[in-house]
């Protein structure tokens, strides 16, 4: 296949829509978390890793089906949240004061740091380091020139499905309107009456457990292990930072370009260059955007 | 005065360490001087971090770039250039790089910074490893290292070096410049701080002695993994030192060292695992309950009304490292 071949064919296409979906999905607690509370939780993408051994052992150890546990998936990883938020962060956060917030930052970065590094390692220890993979909905469906196997396409209308639905809900529900309130100014939604705790609790759930469910769908396509967790983490990341916070769609074009950029980087050069290619993204993206997205926030106010 | 370590033990406490490192070669096993290897290193590495990052407040998560790229340039340029100038070599090619990324790096602030430094070690990690695949390298073999003991001292003397320079800028005008800009930057660049180039010059002096550091740990083990030199979790460790230690002088990070580097001992050869779950535990409960270190307890001890509450991963500004 020449180059001009390789681009426009529907099977790429296909498999940066796949994984722009599933960044999407990923990106989108992220941004819940690190928009409410600026609380950037690299610990985000070890979620989406429990959540692949928990689809994983259902599976090979239940006979049930991925597609079906994964709502328990999320439901366990939004309780995940739950617990975290009040036996840590609302602590942390209520103490506060505006001149401590880039402390609180840095330091609940740590914080995040801490806690990836206990969950990868613990579950390296509980389900040992090795790579993981199961064979779910392989039939191969043929739609023009492209051909696409069952757990992709289900991978692909999931997140997809969610991350509308999330965009829905964000734009168009009270909770929403709160939420993004809170998101523009904290302070400011805290006067006018919004229940800031509510929206922070829901956020973190919301956050947790869409990573979980995102965890199911990446079991559902290809190896993991427990570490296979930050890569994802730094996905998230990516799409925030290009995308804006609290704005779910451009999060969803933000994470499709990405997408995008990984797939067809890989396609033109050789898959060793995946994680050049997403590092060299994120270094790019914020060396363009100096503070993220918080400039603009800054700029705005 | 009411204090409750005083002055002079530290003296005693870095007199016995001194010391005891000093001979430690002469006396023990080849087993034990490794271990003494390690804190050497280790110490090196955390009180060169300590100079942007505890100074400053720009906490760094990408310190073993420097580390891995002087590692790095000491193993391709292996019994071509003599030994003594590749590991200068080494420190100068992390400076290097730490001036060329330095005025954009620098820009960003906060927790951007923080994954910033960590996305661009991971970025060199990844574009290192590609280099040697592409040209047909999946490791490196090195044969004729230098001697345990060479290797020792040279560490020996590069830890030395780390503690002085970071004791010395920490009593400097440059000093009190980096610590005003952690406290507050606008203000800090108001009041005449060159602020943009004392960032720089502190960032390209802590990435100096980790190269050089790299430089001679490559030569510890004969065989050279990409991998194994840009692992972030060296950089994790060194953090999670600092801030064990606390404090912005060379003191807090010593205690930090000694304790992680002992328990790693414990732990590393038989639980590696084990070893890792602990020090995010460690990193965790730091940052949560004790966010000043064990140098801050002993502080808080001296003087209960000066600290700040939540006051996170420095130390306040008051009592910081003048003598």
């Amino acid at each position: 296949m020449t180059v001009l071949e390789t681009l426009l064919s529907g099977q790429l296409l296909f498999a940066a829509l796949v994984t722009g979906s599933l960044y999407a999905l990923i990106a989108l607690g992220l941004n819940l978390v690190y928009g409410t509370m600026r609380l950037l939780n690299v610990a985000h993408g070890e979620v989406v890793m429990l959540g692949a051994y928990a689809a994983y052992w259902a599976f090979t150890a239940l006979g049930l089906s991925p597609l079906l546990v994964a709502p328990v998936v999320a439901a366990a990883g939004g309780l995940l949240g739950y617990a975290l938020y009040r036996g840590i962060f609302k602590r942390l956060l209520a103490d506060s004061s505006a001149a401590q917030v880039q402390r609180m930052e840095s330091n609940s970065l740590l914080l995040f740091f801490g806690l990836s590094i206990v969950l990868q390692n613990a579950a390296a220890l509980v389900f040992t380091p090795n790579n993981r993979a199961y064979n779910y909905l392989g039939t191969v469906y043929h739609l023009g020139s492209v051909s696409m196997t069952g757990n992709r396409l289900a991978a692909l209308c999931v997140a997809g499905t969610c991350c509308l639905l999330v965009a829905v809900f964000l734009g168009r529900s009270v909770f929403g309107l709160a939420t993004r309130a809170v998101i523009e100014r904290r302070e400011a939604a805290f006067i006018v009456g919004v229940d800031v705790d509510r929206v922070q609790w829901l956020s973190f759930v919301l956050g947790f457990a869409s990573a979980a469910l995102a965890g199911v769908l990446v079991s559902m396509l290809g190896q993991f292990s427990p570490f296979s967790g930050f890569p994802y983490t730094i996905a998230g990341f990516i799409v925030i930072i290009l995308g804006g916070l609290g704005n779910a769609m451009a999060g969803l074009l933000a994470a499709l370009l990405l997408g995008v950029i990984e797939t067809y980087g890989v396609a033109l050069t050789s898959a060793n260059m995946r994680s050049m290619l997403l590092y060299g993204a994120f270094v790019a993206a914020l060396l363009l955007f100096p503070n993220g997205v918080f400039a603009r926030r800054a700029a705005a106010r | 005065m009411r204090d409750l370590f005083p002055n002079r033990w530290w003296t005693a406490l870095w007199l016995a360490c001194l010391v005891l490192l000093a001979v430690l070669p002469f006396v023990a096993n080849d087993y034990v001087v490794g271990i003494g290897l390690s804190v050497l290193m280790w110490l090196a590495l955390t009180q060169s971090w300590c100079l942007l990052s505890k100074m400053t407040g720009y906490v760094s998560l990408g310190h073993v770039v420097f580390y891995g790229l002087g590692a790095y340039l000491v193993v391709i340029t292996w019994q071509q250039i003599p030994l003594p100038l590749a590991i200068v070599g080494a420190g100068a090619l992390a400076a290097l790089l730490a001036a060329l990324v330095g005025l954009p790096v620098l820009r960003v602030r906060g927790p951007y910074f923080v994954i910033l430094t960590f996305g661009l070690a991971e970025l060199v990690k990844y574009t290192i490893t590609w280099a040697e695949s592409a040209s047909g390298m999946a490791s490196r073999i090195l044969f004729g290292a230098p001697d345990l003991q060479v290797i020792y001292f040279s560490m020996f003397a590069l830890a030395v070096i780390a503690v002085a320079m970071l004791t010395w800028v920490g009593s400097s005008r440059f000093g009190h410049g980096l610590r005003s800009l952690r406290e507050n930057e606008e203000a800090a660049e108001t009041l005449g701080v060159p602020v943009v180039r004392y960032k720089l010059i502190a960032f390209v002096l802590g990435a100096a002695i980790p190269g050089m550091v790299g430089g001679v740990m490559a030569l510890r083990s004969t065989y050279f993994v990409v991998g194994q030199v840009f692992d972030p979790m060296i950089s994790v460790t060194v953090i999670a030192m600092a801030i064990l230690g606390g404090g912005d002088n060379a003191r807090g990070p010593l205690l930090g060292v000694l304790f992680l580097s002992l328990l790693s001992e414990l732990l590393w050869a038989n639980a590696p695992l084990l070893y890792m779950v602990i020090l995010g535990l460690v990193l965790i409960v730091f940052v949560l309950v004790l966010p000043q270190g064990i140098m801050g307890l002993l502080e808080r001890k001296k003087a209960p009304s000066t600290q700040l509450p939540n006051d996170a991963a420095q130390a306040s500004p008051k009592q910081g490292g003048t003598p």
